[in-house]
């Protein structure tokens, strides 16, 4: 079972944390901080599982991630996961981010946290997966897409041109996108 | 296709950005406050909001808790979304909820009530918002609130595949919550159905949920086995192309499949030959794509693939009967033990140990030692490493020990800190469990002090004492070994410890050689004393003593160090003591009292290494916690350690009582065994008892009659009739203690003491009474019978010897009762002792004697003591477990924990139970499982347990299978007690 879902910048900032058993705010964070310890102190190309910090459980659990540009996507599992089918989760995972998105930044994730919640919530359901097909995830984003423009209406309209805001200029915010195609490549 | 972008709300990006751009921790604190204000009064405020800029606010909400600041405030606005009719008001107002609601809020019952309302909605959207809420918060009370709608959905015709997948999630959460509340009933049966489903999805999500719902039923499931494999086989054997989108990266459906083979793994090899000859071909045909040329340079496409692949081997490591597949999968780790992909390497290591612990594969894992001590050494990742040292662990054994020990000492001059520990406690498992030659044994210990000395805990250096005192054979070794290593300059304080006490004992072996003569040991030892902690300087002291006594000649220079002021004037109490004690010791005893008192040490009983119950609680649980003993705990361990003889002089009364009321069943804790001599001496126990109970006795005046048990109300001359046959208050919980062990105290009053040992076997049994008069005063009348209930004449056979009917002040006196077991039984024997305390005339008045004295007792005997062990083999068990499937056999029950979990005390308590615990047999390493059989003279009764502790929810499962309804039920109420 995936215990946590967390994603943080390098420098540590939370961008989402998604737990499936429950923890109070105070030990979110804390894990949140303890798992950033562990997992942004190791270089790019060793392996990406270890052990789990103390606050989520040790050595039963297990941390899978990925590092892209300026965020880590760390999973926490327990034994009955398979790391690398969970690995390949989270590639599926930022791979659907991307194409609901269009190049998905760490900007993305910040000004649509909502819609992170929802997309991962067709992914991942009470801590198991439940969908892998991308198609299929993105067919029912679509259609989530498509009640929320019926509702919205004549009255999305200002929302609509608040969407420009994006493109303002936000000092000290980093652009750059979480680049898919940054992964190893197998020779 | 942009679904999702363009969306975007000025609010929530302004706020964003400013927060973003604050410059210090205060400003972003003083905006969130200002952004908190202002929601506040827009939620309080008269204009009703609509639903974007409800959704703005609770995005703002969920942006600020983020960031790690407590919301408290909107819960009540989110609940109220939950029922608008818009589906993007109820969604947003469902994400607040799952993110921000805990299942201790007073909100969920009303949120209870909205999921309630969705999952009967005709929509299939509000369902799947339903099922998802439920699914992310999980609680108990939506367990019991909606754990019968669930399962409907899920194999109901009507339902749509989406629904059926969020469902079966949602179904398996509240299972894994509180599998009471989920009715029994005939979706259990259709359930495995749905892996035969159309939609891939669906059978993702049926199987994870099958396989925890077969996990404490297997045999329920067993049908999912078939169902499973020709799934598995379909997917496997397809081309890329046939599962379309399901296929990731040209490998078809790999979490499917993934999940199909853990299922697999739950169960057996398959009875029926078709089904399994077709899982061998699934796995072979797995094996074989392995060898294939990939079909994408894309990490993602190796990364599926092998993630199958892995999945498989685990699949026959687990089956461990097909030779020739575990051959194959062995080879293939060995390939990617050496391969470029970190992740792969890292995976094939621990694959790898469940390996090794196959006969078949065994071999085969040893070819590959050098491999991995080469890992262990140029690996750049520390958790690879830890996966090498874990695998050397596993594939060692005599023929390579030399080896991989030396590697590993090794290599733990350069080991990270993070994993000394731990390969110093595998060292000296290994190095024991190995040796040949003890020497080496004795080498390898030291250099592992010399080397890693701060790493070494108590167990280790304890053990190697042991081993030396009980094996005569390196004794003499030892001593110049230690002398050696202690000559070096800087040495290690627990090289100290070893030496001090190794020359302590062994010293006169080594005094015949000019170079160690007795003068140039103890000036050795005592050039480290000052530089040690003060534990080891006790140790040294008791060491001198012994040297006083091992060598005569030197008598005078240790008196001379005793009689220093640094010694009998320590702040340090304990040292002052031993130094005081010891020097009057010298000063006055003969030298055959010396010798008496001093003498060597005595083989300690063998047992099993403590060094192993180490490391499983380091491994098995949470770092951090290794050093968790309670320090009284400590303490008691310690003395004997240091003050190896004096201390059946000093320790017997306080460790017998103990040892007697409380008596934790741990292995860890007694290293040296001491612990367990008093126990088997009751006489010992009666002395003390008497020196104890004069001081004690005076002071007991009438007031303190009423808060002891035992004794009724003095004032009133004529007992209440109830305490003259119902059973004296605490009698239930005495005879608990008695239901994993054979020996203790059953009652206890500040006048009589109640110990009981007993021994069984087959169907018959012997108890020891022992009944200590704890007063100075004599008991009269003293009488004492065991009564069996009339239903239980026909089961038990209870023969009771006479006692006398006066018991002296101090005095103890025993009692044998045998019983023979006929058949099975649920009740207990009632043991009625009556008698007078007739005190001296003058005391007649404070004690309030005279009364006489009613005491009615259970006699600990329990239809669990007629149990003998038995050992089988995996497929025996599973065979038997599945012949006692009739619902009647089975005694079930979840329960919470009401003690603290630790493996080794609930193992303590099973084996203490009478059962033979048998591993490798649960797929799962936590759970217990034992097997034992009940003698009667009717009878034997076979029986089969499983105890499956959950370490998250604080809960355990027991599970036993008997023959027999009443056994079954029997032995699940006593054992109930007990965790």
């Amino acid at each position: 079972m995936i215990k946590a879902i967390l994603i943080f910048n390098n420098h540590g900032k939370p961008r989402l944390a998604k737990f499936f058993t429950h923890y109070n705010e105070d030990d979110q964070q804390q894990i949140v901080r303890e798992t950033f310890h562990l997992v942004s102190k190791r270089d790019d190309n060793v392996c990406n599982f270890l052990e789990g910090g103390t606050l989520i459980g040790g050595a039963d659990y297990r941390l899978v991630y990925r590092h892209y540009a300026t965020l880590y996507f760390v999973f926490c599992v327990d034994s009955s996961e398979s790391e690398l089918g969970i690995l390949d989760l989270i590639q599926v995972f930022v791979e659907t981010l991307d194409k609901c998105f269009e190049n998905v930044c760490e900007l993305d994730l910040i000004f649509h946290i909502d819609k992170v919640h929802h997309i991962l919530a067709e992914l991942v359901m009470g801590g198991m997966v439940l969908e892998t097909n991308m198609t299929e995830i993105l067919t029912r984003i679509e259609e989530q897409s498509k009640i929320e423009k019926q509702e919205a209406g004549l009255s999305a309209a200002p929302a609509r041109a608040a969407a420009a805001v994006k493109n303002i200029n936000l000092p000290n915010i980093s652009t750059s996108n979480i680049h898919l195609p940054n992964l190893p490549s197998f020779k | 296709m942009p679904a999702v972008k363009g969306e975007g709300m000025r609010g929530l990006a302004v706020f964003i950005s400013d927060i973003r751009n604050c410059k210090s921790k205060e400003s972003e604190v003083k905006r969130i406050n200002k952004e908190l204000a202002n929601i506040r009064s827009k939620f309080k405020g008269d204009k009703t909001l609509d639903g974007y800029q409800k959704k703005k606010y609770v995005c703002k909400l969920l942006f600020i808790f983020l960031l790690g600041h407590d919301i408290d405030f909107g819960h009540m606005e989110a609940v109220n979304l939950l029922s608008s009719n818009k589906y993007t008001e109820k969604q947003i107002g469902y994400l607040f909820i799952s993110v921000l609601v805990n299942e201790t809020s007073e909100l969920i019952q009303l949120v209870t009530e909205n999921l309630k309302n969705d999952l009967g909605s005709r929509n299939p959207i509000n369902i799947n918002l339903a099922l998802h809420c439920i699914a992310n918060i999980g609680s108990k009370a939506m367990a019991e609130a909606l754990g019968s709608e669930v399962p409907k959905l899920l194999v109901s015709s009507d339902t749509i595949d989406q629904v059926k997948q969020s469902s079966s999630l949602c179904l398996l959460r509240l299972y894994r919550t509180q599998p009471e509340a989920i009715p029994k009933g005939e979706w259990q049966n259709r359930v495995i159905h749905l892996l035969n489903d159309q939609h891939m999805g669906v059978v993702t999500a049926a199987s994870s949920l099958i396989h925890d719902l077969a996990l404490t039923a297997t045999d329920d499931y067993k049908g999912a086995v078939s169902l499973a494999v020709s799934r598995l086989s379909r997917i496997v054997t397809s081309s890329y192309t046939d599962l379309q989108d399901y296929t990731y990266y040209f490998v078809p459906a790999p979490w499917l499949a993934v999940k199909l083979l853990r299922l697999l793994q739950l169960f057996p090899p398959p009875d029926d030959p078709a089904v399994r000859g077709r899982l061998n071909e699934c796995l072979e045909t797995i094996l074989n794509k392995a060898q294939e040329p990939p079909k994408s340079k894309k990490v993602q496409h190796s990364n599926s693939k092998n993630a199958v692949l892995f999945e498989a081997i685990n699949l026959i490591i687990h089956h461990d009967s097909e030779p020739n597949l575990l051959v194959r999968a062995c080879n293939q780790l060995g390939q990617f033990l050496q391969h470029r992909e970190t992740n792969l390497r890292y995976l094939a290591l621990e694959s790898m140990c469940h390996l090794a612990s196959s006969e078949f594969s065994r071999e085969a894992v040893k070819k590959h030692l050098e491999t991995v001590v080469n890992a262990l050494k140029t690996e750049r990742d520390v958790s690879v490493r830890q996966r090498a040292v874990d695998l050397l662990y596993a594939m060692c054994d005599k023929s390579n020990a030399d080896e991989i020990v030396g590697e590993m000492l090794d290599y733990l001059e350069s080991a990270d800190y993070s994993i000394r520990e731990e390969m110093v406690l595998k060292v000296a498992i290994l190095s024991e469990k190995f040796a040949v030659d003890y020497t080496w044994y004795v080498d390898t210990i030291l250099n592992l002090i010399r080397i890693a000395g701060d790493y070494v805990s108590e167990e280790v250096w304890y053990r190697v004492i042991q081993i030396v005192i009980n094996r005569e054979d390196v004794q003499g070794y030892a001593a110049k070994t230690v002398f050696e290593a202690l000559q070096a300059p800087a040495c290690h304080e627990n090289m100290v410890k070893v030496g001090g006490y190794i020359l302590g004992e062994f010293g006169n072996l080594i005094a015949g050689d000019p170079r160690s003569n007795p003068l140039v040991q103890f000036n050795l030892l005592h050039s480290k004393f000052h530089l040690c902690s003060p534990g080891t300087r006790g140790l040294l002291l008791s060491t001198y003593i012994k040297f006083i006594n091992l060598f005569p000649e030197i008598k005078p220079t240790i008196q001379e160090v005793l009689k220093n002021d640094n010694q009998l004037r320590n702040a340090d109490a304990e040292l002052q003591q031993r130094a005081v004690e010891y020097l009057k010791l010298s000063v006055i005893s003969s030298a055959d009292i010396l010798a008496t008192v001093l003498e060597e040490m005595p083989p300690f009983p063998e047992r099993e290494s403590s060094l192993l119950a180490k490391l499983k609680k380091k491994t098995g649980e949470a770092g951090g916690t290794i050093d968790e003993k309670e320090p009284g705990k400590e303490k008691k361990e310690k003395k004997p350690q240091q003050l190896p003889t004096s201390i059946e002089i000093n320790n017997v009364g306080e460790s017998s009582t103990d040892e007697m009321a409380a008596a934790p069943p741990t292995l860890s804790m007694d290293l040296l065994g001491l612990d367990n001599t008093p126990a088997s001496q009751p006489s010992v126990m009666s002395l003390f008892d008497t020196t104890a109970a004069p001081a004690a006795a005076p002071m007991n005046n009438t007031a303190a009659a009423p808060t002891n048990g035992a004794i009724f109300d003095v004032f009133d001359p004529t007992p209440a009739p109830g305490d003259v046959t119902s059973l004296t208050p605490g009698a239930e919980e005495s005879f608990k203690k008695f239901i994993c062990k054979n020996n203790g105290v059953l009652f206890e009053s500040e006048l009589l003491q109640i110990g009981v040992k007993s021994e069984f076997r087959a169907n018959l049994g012997r108890l020891g009474l022992f009944y200590g008069n704890k007063t100075s005063y004599q008991f009269a009348n003293f009488s004492a019978v065991v009564s069996t209930p009339e239903t239980l004449q026909t089961a038990l056979k209870v023969t009771t010897d006479q006692v006398g009917t006066v018991i002296e002040a101090g005095a103890q006196v025993q009692q044998m009762i045998t019983i023979e077991c006929l058949r099975e039984f649920e009740e207990t024997p009632i043991l009625h002792v009556q008698f007078s305390a007739s005190a001296a005339p003058e005391e007649i008045e404070s004690v309030g004697s005279g009364v006489r004295q009613f005491i009615n007792v259970k006699v600990p005997v329990m239809i669990s003591h007629f149990f003998s062990g038995v050992a089988m083999t995996s497929d025996d068990f599973f065979n038997r477990w599945k012949q006692l499937s009739l619902p009647q056999q089975e005694a079930q029950k979840i329960f919470q924990a009401t003690t603290s979990m630790d493996t080794e005390i609930d193992k303590g308590k099973l084996i203490g139970f009478g059962l033979t615990l048998l591993t490798d047999v649960d797929p799962n390493p936590d759970n217990f499982v034992g097997a034992g059989i009940i003698h009667t003279q009717e009878s034997q009764i076979g029986c089969l347990l499983r105890l499956e502790p959950s370490k998250n929810a604080k809960m355990y499962r027991l599970t036993l299978r008997t023959s027999k309804q009443l056994v079954s039920q029997r032995l699940l109420e006593l054992l109930l007690t007990q965790f």
